[in-house]
């Protein structure tokens, strides 16, 4: 089956660099930029134990960190475009911005693509989101820094004209992808993962890693872009239940249990009893933990026949037959054959995963002529395909 | 700096000692890069053989942070002033390098142990054979996996016929990269000849052609875009009809394992651990463990230090006694001719998600 395409964007003869390249966004739009727009790149290293991906291209590698305000402006001697991606703490990724955005303007260059994310509107409300929503700080140190950034990007157009273009995409997934891929593919593998129940209909803005390229390379090169901010996310959001859903497919199991709020209520008041700190860190819980913990808490019956609900009676079969065939002397009743570690929700994730926020793209449509082409199902075929590949499932 | 010293007569003296009094062999460690720190400085400051003169690498500091570490009472920053002041010199530089310092050394009767890949040509790699046998060095190199207890016991199972006739391979090796090394090298095309293939690929397929003998077909596929590969797999046919498939990545964590299909059993060999694990065929139980050698009463396993004094100690008694070191280049230069026609043989790997599918 072929994948959808975009309209090739041509970019012969520029010179292009880019931070943040080795990252797992960054080398899909190295591959663009190299393969279909056929630009001059150019890759800023910090680590080159990370340079894998983008040393099968034919790039030009430059060793050096975005806080070091005189390797970036060598990096960019000579450039037309940057695509600014790299992050790091909170302090590295707004100096390392400042450095990129002071040596496009002392390089005079031709466009600053800034790569920002939604998470700069914060706790975001039910309904329509667009550009025109308040930014805020909510207080978690990612999204203070890029909100801080991207306040510094907008500074340097205003004041010195520096030709910023902006985007901020949503929850971005895809092949190589860290964050909403890798990471639910291990939790999912390897942990019980708990949504609330509002999952079900909480909104999941999802965006498949091609679709974001193609924005930044819309940005660079459309003349309305200039001073502008553009959420970036596919045609219409999913359920948090379908977005787990579909990696519960890719793997053949069933992992996530839906829990009520008071149920959610009960295992962190619970679990703070136990442990007496505050978890604002995920927590798992080993397996042996989680048994004799949760058969003492109140809402154990309800919490079991809660699993039982969610995971199919072929599955049980399975893991009491793991669990006879390893040889345990344990009764294999339902929880003791539970042997996935749990893992907890923070507050954030908890109203994160029942938030209703509908993003809206229309006008990265109508400026840009952004049109994103992959739907859940299309982004999660080739991001399968990946997974296997790369030994995940 | 060090004086340099034209081609040593202590060196002649030294190498004919008698065995009673051997005096320990004066190394110089070339490139102290990860390789040397995590392996070559800690088997040569451990083994009595050998007394470790000299670091030397064009990062001055790196190789004066090294020798503070392990104690060594010199440091330079080009090989050739080592000349006068080390008899045997460890080679492990970039890729690109092998061959011509190799030659450099070997020339002048110093006696190396160089760095896998032997050299990324076979042209080299025949150079650096000759040099070696016109001054009478000892070249071996630093395959360093052949010192595997493990590896050595699959080669004399499958050898003794334990096995019945053996059908099959399938290797899977590689790691999201990890290793923690010193210079950009492996990333550069002119410095590292060639990605994953060349590096990992250059033990990987040693191993191959050693358990399984001379290949005679295969095919090959990478998903080098115009610079160096990050992925690649190979399907082998061997001359002894065994069939084999070859999965290398810097980019996936993979089993990184070996299994093997015989007629009478599956074995399947750890190629960073020391574990292995044989099912005979058709029953649902098989033994896992580590393999030992026996020293007197004594059951040893070997640990990854043990495999670089190993190989280190190996080198020097060849040296010293005249004899041939468990990898001369002739036999290392197998896997850099597989690996060249490899690379002259390439097709594109099938990467779904790509958007794009031309070079
Ligand atoms: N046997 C093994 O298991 C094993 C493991 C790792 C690497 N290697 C091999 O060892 C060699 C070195 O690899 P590494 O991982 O240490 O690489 P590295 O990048 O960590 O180190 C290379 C070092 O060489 C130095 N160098 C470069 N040019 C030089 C020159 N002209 N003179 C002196 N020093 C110079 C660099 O400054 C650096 O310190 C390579 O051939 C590699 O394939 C073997």
């Amino acid at each position: 089956m072929n994948q959808p395409r975009y309209a090739t964007i041509n970019l012969k003869g520029k010179r292009v660099l880019v931070t943040g390249g080795t990252g797992s966004i960054g080398g899909h739009l190295v591959e663009r930029l190299v393969m279909e727009c056929q630009a001059e790149v150019r890759v800023l290293i910090r680590n080159f134990a990370r340079a894998s991906r983008v040393a099968r291209f034919p790039i030009q590698m430059v060793p050096g960190d975005i806080v070091d305000p005189s390797a970036v402006h060598q990096a960019m001697e000579g450039c037309d475009i940057v695509f600014h991606l790299a992050y790091g703490s909170s302090k590295e990724t707004t100096q390392g911005t400042k450095n990129v955005l002071k040596a496009a303007l002392e390089h005079k260059l031709e466009r600053v693509v800034h790569v920002s994310t939604i998470s700069v509107y914060g706790q975001t409300a039910d309904g329509d989101l667009d550009e025109s929503a308040l930014r805020k700080y909510s207080g978690e140190s990612y999204a203070d820094s890029k909100l801080k950034a991207e306040k510094l990007a907008f500074h340097y157009f205003r004041k010195y004209g520096v030709p910023v273009s902006i985007i901020q995409p949503t929850i971005v997934y895809g092949p190589f992808i860290g964050s909403w891929t890798v990471r639910i593919i291990n939790q999912l593998k390897n942990e019980r993962v708990i949504l609330p129940e509002e999952a079900k209909e909480g909104l999941c803005n999802a965006v498949y890693v091609d679709d974001v390229v193609e924005a930044m390379l819309l940005v660079a090169t459309r003349d309305k872009a200039v001073g502008e901010a553009f959420l970036i996310s596919a045609e219409e959001p999913v359920t948090w239940w379908e977005f787990y859903a579909a990696y519960e497919q890719i793997l053949g199991t069933k992992s996530v249990i839906f829990a009520s709020q008071s149920d959610l209520a009960d295992l962190n008041r619970q679990y703070k009893r136990e442990h007496g700190t505050i978890h604002q860190v995920l927590t798992t819980f080993r397996r042996i933990d989680v048994l004799l913990w949760i058969t003492q808490l109140p809402a154990v019956a309800r919490f079991i026949r809660l699993t039982e609900g969610i995971i199919p009676r072929s599955w049980w079969q399975h893991l009491k037959n793991t669990i006879i065939l390893h040889g345990s002397t344990r009764q294999s009743g339902p929880l003791v054959s539970e042997e996935k570690p749990l893992r907890l929700l923070t507050d954030a994730q908890n109203r994160e995963f029942k938030a209703r926020t509908r993003v809206r793209i229309d006008k990265a449509k109508r400026l840009l002529g952004y049109q994103p082409r992959f739907d859940l199902e299309e982004g999660m075929r080739l991001t399968e395909i990946w997974a296997k590949y790369a030994n995940l499932v | 700096m060090l004086a340099l010293v034209e081609n040593s007569k202590s060196l002649k003296e030294s190498t004919m000692m008698t065995s009673s009094e051997i005096a320990p062999l004066k190394l110089g460690i070339v490139g102290c890069g990860a390789a040397a720190e995590q392996g070559h400085i800690p088997a040569a400051v451990v083994s009595d053989k050998v007394e470790l003169a000299v670091l030397v690498d064009t990062n001055i500091a790196r190789a004066n942070k090294l020798a503070d570490r392990f104690s060594v009472p010199r440091v330079a920053e080009d090989y050739k002033e080592i000349f006068g002041q080390a008899d045997a010199a460890i080679v492990a530089l970039p890729h690109a390098l092998h061959a011509p310092i190799s030659i450099d050394f070997l020339n002048r009767g110093i006696h190396v142990l160089v760095e896998k890949p032997m050299a990324p040509s076979t042209a080299e790699c025949d150079r650096m054979i000759t040099a070696a046998r016109q001054s009478g060095a000892t070249l071996a190199v630093g395959l360093v996996r052949r010192f595997r207890y493990i590896d050595q016991f699959i080669k004399a199972l499958f050898d003794s016929g334990f096995l019945g006739k053996i059908e099959s391979f399938d290797l899977r090796e590689g790691n999201i990269y990890n290793w923690p090394i010193a210079s950009d090298f492996y990333f550069r095309k002119e410095m590292a000849c060639g990605g994953v293939l060349m590096d990992t690929g250059a033990h990987a397929l040693d191993t191959l052609l050693w358990w399984f003998g001379d290949y005679e077909s295969f095919d090959y596929f990478d998903d080098n875009m115009g610079g160096i590969e990050a992925d690649c797999q190979i399907h082998l046919k061997m001359k002894n009809s065994v069939r084999g498939f070859v999965d290398l990545s810097r980019i996936r964590n993979l089993r990184n394992t070996i299994i093997i299909k015989s007629e009478k059993a599956t074995v399947e060999v750890h190629v960073h651990r020391f574990q292995i694990s044989i099912q005979p065929k058709g029953l649902h139980k098989k033994i896992v463990g580590d393999v030992v050698e026996s020293y007197g009463a004594e059951w040893k396993a070997r640990s990854v230090k043990d495999l670089f004094t190993a190989q280190l100690e190996d080198w020097v008694e060849a040296i010293q006694n005249g004899g041939q070191p468990l990898v001369p280049g002739e036999e290392a230069r197998k896997s850099v001719e597989l690996i060249e026609a490899c690379y002259q043989n390439r097709k594109l790997l099938e990467l779904p998600w790509q958007r794009c599918k031309t070079v």
